[in-house]
């Protein structure tokens, strides 16, 4: 869930995500490092885990790391993964995605992406959110309708 | 008892407008909670459509390795 998070808020660097990887492995890291200090408040551990995920996201962004990791060898070997063509479609859709993603207002973006790309239910949402999951219907409901709305004055301008 | 004034249309409310049709909210958890469980969804909605791009292009497995060599 965490990659994914990140995955879906730093998106590709040259063609791979890296970065976005790099900065769910820090995640992982910070957490087992706060794991002495974590008191429980009542409030569900993913929402501790989310949270420290979402200012380690702000930080990569701050730092703009935008440069290709150099490896010592090149990679060689079989590609089974979708042809260039698809690939290429794939990659400006999801960088579109992101685009418009990033238009919302904060929240909206974090739910939408906490409840499709990291895969929680409305329930867990909630959770990390602070919010009931009555709430996070309505609020996902309203994010979407605001998605479609750019995304249908981008289509047609 | 609700009046509306004749010369003023009666406001249509959507969902920025602080009131949602719950049928409409349940659909779209539906849709949410399919994407959600990575199941496949009609993608003529333009806004479902890229949520399901993001999605696809998130889960690829792919190495990610970068191809840029050491020098």
């Amino acid at each position: 869930m965490v990659v994914r998070y990140c995955r879906a808020r730093l998106g590709r660097v040259s063609g791979q995500y890296h970065i976005a990887d790099d900065v769910a492995q820090e995640v992982c890291i910070a957490v087992l490092s706060a794991l002495p200090r974590y008191r429980d408040m009542g409030r569900p551990f993913a929402s501790f885990v989310f949270g420290i995920a979402s200012h380690k996201v702000a930080d990569a962004l701050r730092s703009s790391v935008r440069s290709a990791v150099p490896t010592q060898d090149l990679p060689d070997g079989p590609d089974d993964g979708p042809g260039p063509e698809e690939t290429v479609v794939r990659y400006i859709e999801a960088e579109h995605a992101r685009r418009l993603l990033s238009r919302l207002p904060d929240n909206q973006r974090e739910l939408l992406i906490l409840r499709v790309v990291s895969g929680l239910s409305a329930e867990e949402t909630g959770n990390v959110l602070g919010m009931s999951p009555g709430a996070v219907r309505v609020a996902q409901h309203r994010a979407l309708a605001r998605l479609r709305a750019m995304a249908e004055l981008e289509s047609t301008a | 008892m609700t009046t509306v004034h004749p010369l003023r249309p009666a406001r249509e409310r959507g969902p920025d407008d602080g009131t949602c049709d719950g049928a409409a909210v349940a659909g779209t958890d539906a849709l949410l909670e399919a994407l959600s469980r990575r199941e496949p969804v009609p993608t003529a909605d333009p806004a479902i459509a890229l949520l399901a791009a993001l999605v696809d292009d998130v889960d690829q497995r792919r190495s990610s390795v970068s191809i840029t060599p050491s020098t």
